[in-house]
């Protein structure tokens, strides 16, 4: 039997697949769906000090093969995740990964504090969400970045995962976390996208911009993991556009530990399971009996010994 | 506790186009949704991305069946489907209508009409208030279940020439369950509000999860932000508008 797990800091999960934050709610929705706890770990939908009713609609448009979303951060604020949603979270049998957003670094540092609680496997904080108007996005910027996590691991002993946007200087930014402290890079959040609607010449969202998601922009994300994997020597939690268990061998082979599932949710509702099951299977056909081997392998001439 | 949901494969039986660029789309399988509830249908790989959200139109012994109209993407791809071709669902979803607390009306326009048909089998003697644009569909189906029938088109095909407001009165109604377009259910709620009668109304957005998760599908109401796919649905039109 392979040894599945991964090691992130000090969370061990029991797979690599992981369910990535805003497509999976705080997992009891899915859990009506199949048992969501056959995966490595789920990532809460990014949780703010005060409620937040997010963007009007629309929020979703689609493209060729990707989703754009303008959802704005709409989530029930902290007070109500620390009474109603963390507890049920906690129940579900998987690792526990609270996103977070804040104003500012003050505001993340609180948020982690609070957030310091047993049950709560990791933090991610998310620098990351293009749908807040007026707002740059800190992962893009090395110091911006670099305050957000100093704050953060001084306010908390819980391992600190970092979640980038797939443009701006992240290479120079995930090595600035690094140096701040931070555990692990999550990579990427959704690239800056737009769509205009031609019968009134009007961008389709209130915000105009939106994040672009889906197999679309999976050759974008995998070489921004292949990347980062190369410029820090955190663990690397790969996303975008991931949808089969190919797409996650090949961001493993690309240098990430785990994969996060998001837009492939939507596309299939069991995408999640299907990954566990075929990540396994991987590995036993391959006679490997651990992600070790092939973790990487892209940057090494690939598999040792294949052909 | 939340009522479990299921991805099942069905097979098509019929896909039938009842007026040009409207379909009726029937699929085999054993289907339980209460009247209101609706499904994500799907019968492509990745791209479109997204389920597409349908009102079970009906349910039989046989299966179920699917209104719909060529909107997009998706809504083409199911109107090639043919008997035979397979369909991914999921569902039921959604709250559906609430139990009837007095005499009933149903009021739809176009494939709006779609949630009201297990509403009109379920919840006997409710009358019904059908619009169209173009030529009527669907009207000898809410005959056979119910009570009285009305039918306002463009053209006047079917009935009344105009729109399904102008021959729709709230007199003699206590609830209304309407599905249509925004300004037909604003409209309506102009009137049931003078009139005193309870009206509910089967809103549309897109949807990406169907389950509650994405929160890609909210609306603002007077409670605050709601998701069409979980609190909805069908709100209460005071909540809307």
């Amino acid at each position: 039997m392979p040894d599945t797990s991964v090691r992130i800091g000090s969370l061990v999960l029991k797979n690599p697949v992981l369910a990535a934050s805003g497509t999976f709610g705080f997992g009891g929705d899915y859990a009506r769906l199949y048992d969501v706890s056959r995966l490595g770990g789920i990532v809460s939908k990014a949780i703010t000090l005060r409620p937040r009713a997010g963007n009007p609609p629309p929020r979703l448009w689609e493209t060729p093969c990707g989703l754009l979303n303008s959802i704005g951060l709409e989530n029930p604020g902290l007070e109500a995740f620390l009474a109603e949603e963390l507890p049920r979270m906690r129940e579900l049998g998987t690792a526990v990964i609270v996103n977070v957003w804040g104003e500012d670094p003050e505001e993340y540092g609180e948020l982690v504090s609070r957030l310091s609680l047993p049950g709560v496997d990791a933090i991610e904080l998310n620098l990351s969400c293009p749908n807040v108007r007026g707002k740059g996005l800190v992962g893009e910027n090395p110091e911006a970045t670099a305050r957000v996590v100093a704050v953060c691991r001084r306010a908390t002993d819980k391992d600190l995962w970092v979640k980038f946007p797939p443009q701006g200087e992240v290479l120079q930014a995930a090595r600035a976390a690094q140096q701040a402290g931070a555990t692990a890079i999550s990579a990427a959040n959704t690239y800056r996208g737009l769509a205009i609607e031609l019968e009134t010449g009007r961008p389709v969202f209130a915000n105009a911009i939106g994040g672009l998601s889906g197999p679309a922009i999976k050759p974008l994300s995998l070489r921004l993991v292949y990347e980062l994997s190369q410029v820090v020597s955190l663990p690397v939690i790969g996303s975008g556009g991931i949808v089969s268990w190919q797409d996650a061998v090949e961001f493993i082979m690309a240098g990430a530990h785990a994969v996060q599932v998001g837009t492939g949710n939507f596309i299939d509702p069991l995408c999640a399971p299907k990954l566990v099951r075929g990540l396994r299977k991987f590995l036993v056909q391959r006679g490997l009996g651990s992600w070790e081997l092939i973790r990487g392998c892209a940057h090494r001439g690939g598999i040792s010994g294949a052909a | 506790m939340d009522r479990q949901v299921s991805l099942v494969r069905a097979e098509v039986v019929e896909n039938r186009e009842l007026v040009p660029g409207v379909f009726l789309l029937r699929a085999r399988g054993n289907f339980s949704a209460q009247p209101g509830q609706f499904y994500l249908v799907r019968a492509w790989g990745l791209d479109p991305p997204l389920f597409r959200p349908f009102s079970a139109f009906d349910l039989s012994q046989e299966g179920i069946s699917f209104l719909y109209a060529i909107r997009g993407r998706g809504t083409s791809l199911l109107a090639r489907l043919q008997p035979g071709h397979s369909l991914t669902l999921l569902g039921p979803l959604g709250n559906g209508w609430p139990q009837p607390e007095g005499k009933l009306a149903l009021v739809g326009g176009g494939v709006g009409i779609a949630p009201l048909y297990l509403a009109a089998k379920a919840f006997r003697e409710a009358d019904a208030y059908l619009g169209f644009p173009g030529r009527p569909y669907l009207v000898e189906k809410f005959r056979e279940v119910a009570g009285r029938v009305w039918v306002a088109s463009e053209r006047g095909q079917g009935g009344h020439r105009g729109s399904v407001t102008e021959i729709f009165t709230p007199d003699g109604y206590r609830v209304c369950y309407a599905c249509g377009p925004r300004e037909m259910l604003a409209r309506l709620w102009e009137m049931c509000r003078r009139a005193g009668v309870w009206l509910y109304v089967s809103l549309e957005e897109r949807m990406a999860c169907g389950l509650g998760a994405c929160l890609g599908c909210t609306v603002f109401t007077r409670s605050g932000p709601q998701r069409v796919c979980r609190e909805g649905p069908v709100f209460p039109a005071q909540e809307v508008f």
